[in-house]
């Protein structure tokens, strides 16, 4: 404990001197990130206010249904932290550089790994934590709770429910190298997806918001918690339902009731985290060892005849420096796992959301909920976008790492090298966010199958997100390049990916904000039979346009700029 | 040939360099000496493209490196002092993307890694992932990628860094044999019995400041008022 006390201390010590640093970058840095993250967050409280006031005031879902759909979206976003912590966890624990340093010190096991994986939760939660606290607020404002529930319903429910699905994230891991140690990475893996597949797959197919929505309306006799029948068993036992419950009986007014579902989720957290360190003193260390042979069996040399696809050595159509750019970054992605990991994953949810969304039947007969709906689903739809882009996108020329001085002292065009990694990052996005756009506006087409007017509107939006996110996470990915870092997932979690983040989200809510009144005459149109000129919507899209072709065209600027800055 | 003219660069209110100017001629081996921190490697990375000057010129075979740097850098061949490598790449696509952003037809390359290969002597381990190769493996595969174009000048920043001797040995008679055949070769090292050998020209900078740059034979005369020493020559320009 005393050495993990002593090493705590210094890296506190090194983190204020590099955040307090006065150098006049990192002053105007800083000062930033406080704008942006001070804004985000009174647009974060006002979001989650004006959300909970609409859904629980305006359909008149009541309670009930409100905290349903609160449950589903913790659990998404419990299963979104797990499995961002298993693959950024592999990084910070196992491959990380300190690792190496301190095994070969008089530190023992399990203080090396309670200090990795406190670094993995702190380094990747805190954006978190300021928008979930935000969002708290937002909420309790409208049952208009005490000043001393908002910190209380941060320590004892939101932060134990992000560290139980970040301790459950590392067991997982632990039994992912056990199992890899005996027959492989790759089937580990794959048996890995099956089983994450299955179990949304299951959770989905009980827990459909619409089949909910009819059910309650049907029963409409029913008061009290006898309502709470109409969930399936086995979500009694999954911790986004507890801390649903929580705010449910708080928000009723049986506070007592409430903390005993808070106590369930300590009680659990508390068990996993033991568990997870009694696991870590008896395995953690043999499972550095096993990553080690998974990263050796990875780099066996193979025969210099051997020829694989997309290979250096084959013959191509295109330009020479194209192509030697286009097989790196492709070599780069798919040798790296925790790249093309992750973007399975990010591809799967998007994926299991496309699905389920394209077969939702959202004939909800009300203008404003309709309206609503859209936006939401529309909303998401761009907020996955942003995500890829921030993900992938933003650390693409971060990792060119300290190698990038090949391709700085050659004779490779600066703006060529920019424009490829812009078009590869387009490419990918765009697919996925017309894709997403697709399936979005799908369950609309009923409304007016012969002028899929919503569809066009749909895929001409994505496509300018599409752009100004790739763009903006590209060209800012270049000003906040950081060469010495090699995991994508710590420079895409860093303090100017954040910014970024929050800057593209500050795009997206101006889309959002621009569409809203065109898309208000839509479904008046639709609903209370109006004619509806479709000119209305040419202006704001001329707008979002604009903005797109503006926000783009700095970003390119400014992303080129960053390639000519002296490189040390 | 590479040709500085009062080249300066400043970082914030510290002067790395200081109004340096010098030529390298085509077949000449600059040796590059100076003390830790004297400007060595920023001179060299304003002469690759990786820094701009704050002031002054520099030309690459007739080539401003500012005004046509595509011209000035097809020409060069830079290989750093930490060299470091795409690590999710063999030594051979390392070599491989190397050719290709010299726009080197594929054919030609074929044949020139696998001449670079022999010459080297990294055949056991090309085929290896960067990320495991150690700091001389690195070495050599950057020399070899800086040759594959046959370049006209190359810039090399101390060459013989993690190196054993048979490898040090072959990297020596690289850049010697390049120079001879009309290369102009800018190097920089803290080894003097190296730049002895195999150096033209000898150029010390200190402080930014450039404090000698002359023949070896003008180097001989003055190293006779001192002990015979270049390296007594050395500390007392660099004191």
């Amino acid at each position: 404990m005393d050495i993990l006390l002593h090493i705590f201390r210094y890296k506190f010590k090194s983190f204020l001197k590099s955040t307090f640093d006065l150098k006049a970058v990192t002053v105007v840095r800083g000062l930033g990130s406080i704008v942006v993250f001070t804004s985000f967050s009174i647009g974060a409280y006002v979001l989650a206010n004006a959300s909970t006031r609409f859904v629980i005031e305006q359909p008149r879902a009541g309670l009930f249904l409100f905290h349903q759909f609160l449950s589903m979206m913790l659990f998404i976003f419990f299963i979104a932290v797990n499995l961002g912590n298993i693959i950024v966890s592999y990084a910070t624990l196992y491959r990380s550089a300190e690792v190496g340093y301190l095994l070969t010190k008089p530190v023992d096991y399990t203080s090396i790994f309670i200090l990795k994986f406190l670094d993995n939760f702190l380094y990747s939660s805190t954006t978190l934590f300021l928008i979930a606290f935000m969002v708290i607020c937002g909420y309790g404002s409208y049952f208009h709770f005490p000043w001393y529930y908002y910190p209380a319903v941060m320590a004892f429910v939101l932060i134990p429910f992000m560290f139980l699905s970040a301790s459950i994230a590392v067991l997982i891991l632990m039994a992912i190298m056990k199992l890899a140690g005996k027959i492989g990475f790759r089937k580990v893996m794959g048996i890995l997806f099956l089983l994450y597949f299955t179990f949304i797959f299951v959770f989905f197919q009980y827990t459909n918001p619409v089949i909910l929505v009819e059910k309650v309306n049907s029963a409409s006799g029913i008061v009290g918690d006898a309502i709470w029948k109409f969930e399936p068993g086995f979500l009694k036992y999954l911790p986004n339902h507890w801390v649903a419950l929580f705010f449910y009986y708080v928000a009723k007014g049986a506070t007592w009731t409430g903390i005993g579902y808070a106590g369930l989720l300590l009680c659990v957290t508390s068990a996993s985290s033991i568990l997870c360190l009694i696991v870590a003193k008896k395995f953690y260390y043999r499972s550095w060892l096993v990553s080690l042979q998974v990263q050796a069996a990875s780099s066996v040399p193979y025969s210099s005849d051997t020829r694989r696809w997309f290979d250096f050595r084959s013959n191509s159509m295109l330009p020479p420096q194209v192509e030697a750019l286009l097989k790196k970054e492709f070599f780069q992605f798919f040798r790296e796992p925790s790249q093309w990991i992750h973007f399975l994953v990010m591809v799967f949810l998007a994926l299991i959301y496309v699905f389920a969304v394209s077969k939702l039947n959202l004939r909800l007969r009300v203008t404003d909920i309709q309206l609503l709906t859209y936006l939401v689903l529309f909303a998401f739809g761009a907020f996955l976008t942003g995500s890829l882009a921030l993900r992938f996108v933003f650390p693409m020329i971060s990792l060119e790492g300290k190698a990038f001085w090949l391709l700085l002292s050659s004779p490779f065009d600066e703006r060529r090298l920019y424009f490829i990694k812009f078009l590869i990052g387009f490419f990918v996005v765009l697919t996925l966010a017309l894709l997403v756009a697709v399936a979005t506006n799908i369950p609309f087409l009923q409304f007016s199958a012969r002028r899929p007017l919503l569809m066009y509107a749909g895929l001409f939006n994505a496509f300018w997100i599409s752009l100004t996110v790739v763009a903006m996470n590209l060209g800012l990915g270049g000003f906040f390049a950081n060469y010495a870092e090699k995991n994508p997932i710590r420079i895409a979690s860093s303090q100017g990916a954040t910014l970024t983040f929050l800057a593209t989200l500050l795009y997206l809510i101006m889309v959002v904000v621009i569409l809203m009144l065109p898309l208000t005459f839509y479904f008046q149109s639709l609903f209370l039979f109006r004619e509806f000129d479709p000119r209305v919507i040419v202006v704001p899209g001329t707008i979002v346009a604009m903005l797109s072709t503006a926000l783009t065209g700095f970003s390119f600027v400014f992303g080129l700029n960053s390639l000519r800055r002296d490189f040390s | 040939m590479i040709e500085l003219r009062n080249v300066t660069k400043q970082f914030d209110k510290f002067t790395a360099v200081d109004n340096v100017s010098l030529d390298v001629k085509p077949g000449e081996l600059f040796g590059f000496l100076g003390p830790n921190g004297a400007g060595k490697t920023t001179t060299i990375k304003m002469i690759a493209g990786l820094f701009s000057p704050t002031h002054g010129t520099i030309r690459i075979n007739g080539f401003d490196t500012m005004l046509q740097p595509i011209e000035a850098k097809s020409t060069l061949a830079y290989v750093p002092d930490q060299p470091f490598l795409y690590d999710k790449l063999t030594g051979r696509e390392f070599l491989y993307f190397a050719g290709g952003l010299y726009k080197i037809e594929k054919e030609i390359l074929h044949t020139r890694i696998k001449e670079l290969i022999e010459h080297f002597e990294i055949g056991q381990w090309i085929d290896k992932r960067a990320e495991d190769y150690s700091q001389g493996m690195r070495q050599r595969i950057s020399i070899a990628a800086a040759l594959l174009h046959h370049p006209r000048t190359i810039v090399i920043d101390e060459p013989m860094i993690g190196l054993d001797p048979r490898s040090a040995k072959i990297v020596r008679e690289t850049i010697k044999r390049q120079s001879q055949q009309g290369v102009s070769v800018f190097m920089s090292t803290h080894s003097l019995p190296v730049a002895e050998e195999l150096c033209d020209r000898i150029g010390i900078i200190h402080n930014g400041q450039l404090v000698f740059a002359d023949t070896q034979e003008k180097l001989q005369v003055y190293k006779q008022q001192f002990d015979g020493k270049l390296e007594s020559v050395f500390l007392e320009l660099t004191k």
